[in-house]
């Protein structure tokens, strides 16, 4: 290679690496702070179904005296009952409780009369989590204890109880924790991609709408050196720090791997050396693009907070195929593998599928990437040629 | 020697330089005088083949910028009107990083580098990072990264705009130094005192095209002027006097 064009890109690393502020903002931001939030949200997520499911419900009751019979049956079902004094309105909105369940003093007298006995259940239906999830348990224990008590009566006075049940509904919820868990994951790729494009984001402004803020450029450009090339070399360190930033992501991926509650979503995924290389090898060619990208819309900003702006907001681009993929379940394609981004949405997600990765969508994703990143750059090589580069402001 | 030969330019409807003809020859300053947008700044981004004449040819040692730029740039030393320098490097750094992009070894660049730093008296802060430098030390520093490949022919733009008198005379110092090893010293200014200081030859500069030139006395005897600005003023008024 051009000894010019390395010595461009060892400068332009040995600069920013003394920079504190674009460390920060590419690798711990990036490749740290992302994967670790994953975990933490996936965590949270099964932690918080698992509550629903296995926590043993609390009832506060008031008047439980008049109706003995529904308190043990509900005793039965493992329900801890507790005695409540008070209003119930003023307890939930002071989140107090949960749920209150009041029955009323005449309960008894109507429910030996045969005729429907109230009973009150108090509640904030605009409540979320676990709230919700307790007032929904009160409420469909009382209901099952209501039906069981109808059927008895009916049964007693020789009427089948089944006479009721016209139409019956079957439900079959295939979701599971798993599905669930799984959508959670899809996410991964999108992870994986920000971090590449975190990772190169600050070089490719600071190379060249910071070097114009700080009027080097004109002295720069003063040296025996081609633009293309001098460019080129911006580019090389641009993207030196994306693949970094992606490399670091990874092996953050892998560490914290163990701390993914992968076996209570009764996952397998292998993050083995094999699936990594696969990974670098699929992300690799998209650093060309992204730093391309990037280094576009940052020579045509006129200074550096314009250019932070605009090539913050290409981020959102690698997010579209990952949220696409979210909602619309798509059979792959081998022509689609030609299409940066998605390929690589793709094949993480056979990967985290647990699938093998076939050769040709390896070989066909590197190869769309690369072409589309090279014709980037030639782009980003020719727009830096413009006499009028110096003068845009 | 830097040969400007019938050279124009123009930025949509404004013509910033017109048909200007000039020659700097070697062991001579040669001062371009000017008021600010009278076409000094442009004149000189052509000569270093940062924008293109529109008509005209450009000769820096019988090389034509316009077709071999890097060979040209090679001929040249630019000190540029802006003069950013890296600020997370030190000023060895800054100048090393000039070096090797104009192909120079390791060993060239230390031994120009401690000439520069010595022409220059950069010892104090020539291993800091340029970070929060003073003007001064800063146009110091652009001066040597200008000039690490010890070229023939120096160009300065304005180069001592605001600094202070020591810099100023220590900046002169290296300017007449450079002179007496024979080096064509071509720079752009729009201070009288300094301008007969230390030039040789004065071009006065006005709306594109050059008005007048010959040395400090030769333009005083000209205008019949007691001073360089009396001499410009007439010259850039056309004998009218005033503004």
């Amino acid at each position: 290679m051009n000894k010019q064009i390395i010595t461009v890109m060892l400068k332009e690393i040995k600069d920013n690496m003394r920079d504190k502020k674009s460390l920060m903002s590419s690798v711990i931001m990036g490749a740290v702070f992302m994967p670790v939030m994953f975990v933490a949200m996936m965590n949270f997520m099964v932690s918080m179904q698992k509550d629903k499911a296995e926590k043993q419900l609390e009832m506060a009751i008031q008047g439980s005296a008049n109706a003995v019979s529904f308190i043990s049956h509900i005793k039965t079902q493992g329900v801890k009952i507790k005695e409540f004094n008070g209003n119930p309105t003023l307890a939930i909105e002071n989140k107090d409780e949960e749920a209150v369940v009041v029955i009323p003093e005449n309960f008894a007298e109507k429910f030996e009369a045969g005729v429907p006995a109230k009973i009150e259940v108090y509640y904030d239906a605009t409540a979320k989590g676990t709230t919700n999830m307790t007032q929904q348990r009160i409420k469909s224990l009382i209901k099952t204890y209501g039906t069981t008590i109808g059927m008895t009566r009916l049964q007693l006075r020789g009427i089948s109880p089944s006479l009721l049940n016209a139409v019956v509904v079957e439900e079959h919820d295939v979701s599971t924790t798993q599905s669930k868990g799984a959508m959670l994951l899809s996410f991964l790729p999108y992870a994986l991609i920000l971090g590449l494009f975190i990772g190169s984001m600050y070089l490719a402004i600071d190379t060249t709408a910071g070097e114009k803020e700080r009027n080097s450029l004109e002295a720069l450009l003063l040296n025996p050196i081609k633009r293309s090339h001098l460019l080129t070399g911006k580019l090389f360190a641009t993207m030196t720090f994306g693949l970094i930033t992606m490399v670091v992501t990874l092996v953050t991926f892998k560490l914290v791997m163990p701390f993914m509650p992968l076996k209570e979503l009764g996952m397998t995924v292998n993050l083995g050396f094999k699936n990594i290389g696969i990974l670098v090898l699929v992300l690799g060619p998209l650093a060309i693009m992204a730093a391309s990208l990037q280094t576009i819309i940052a020579t045509f900003s006129k200074s550096f907070k314009e250019a932070q702006t605009y090539v913050g907001l290409l981020m959102l681009i690698p997010g579209i195929p990952s949220f696409a993929l979210m909602f619309l379940p798509l059979k792959e394609k081998l022509w689609m593998m030609l299409i940066p981004i998605l390929s690589q949405n793709l094949i993480i997600n056979q990967i985290m599928r647990g699938e093998e990765v076939r050769a040709t969508a390896i070989i066909a994703a590197i190869i769309g990437s690369l072409l589309v990143g090279l014709l980037l750059a030639l782009l980003a090589i020719k727009l830096y040629n413009r006499e009028s580069l110096l003068f845009s402001d | 020697m830097i040969e400007v030969k019938a050279v124009s330019k123009s930025f949509g409807e404004v013509k910033a330089v017109k048909e200007v003809t000039f020659t700097a020859p070697d062991h001579q300053v040669t001062a371009l005088l000017g008021a600010n947008g009278a076409g000094k700044t442009t004149t000189l981004r052509m000569i270093y083949a940062l924008i293109t004449p529109q008509t005209g040819e450009i000769l820096i040692d019988g090389v034509n910028p316009k077709e071999h730029p890097e060979k040209a740039r090679k001929l040249l030393g630019v000190l540029p009107d802006t003069r950013g320098l890296y600020k997370r490097l030190t000023a060895r750094e800054n100048i090393e990083y000039f070096g090797k992009l104009h192909g120079m070894s390791d060993i060239d660049i230390k031994n120009r580098t401690a000439s520069l730093v010595e022409d220059l008296r950069m010892q104090e802060f020539i291993d800091r990072k340029t970070d929060g430098f003073s003007q001064g030390q800063r146009v110091k520093v652009a001066i040597a990264r200008a000039l690490v490949h010890d070229p023939q022919n120096i160009i300065l733009d304005e180069p001592t705009n605001g600094l202070d008198v020591m810099s100023t005379r220590g900046v002169r110092r290296f300017l007449e130094k450079e002179k007496q090893r024979g080096k064509c010293i071509l720079f752009s200014s729009h201070v009288m005192q300094e301008v007969a200081a230390v030039s040789d030859e004065i071009l006065i500069v006005s709306d594109g095209t050059i008005a007048a030139r010959g040395t400090e006395q030769s333009l005083m005897e000209l205008t019949k002027a007691t001073n360089l600005e009396d001499a410009f003023v007439h010259i850039v008024t056309n004998g009218e006097g005033h503004e």
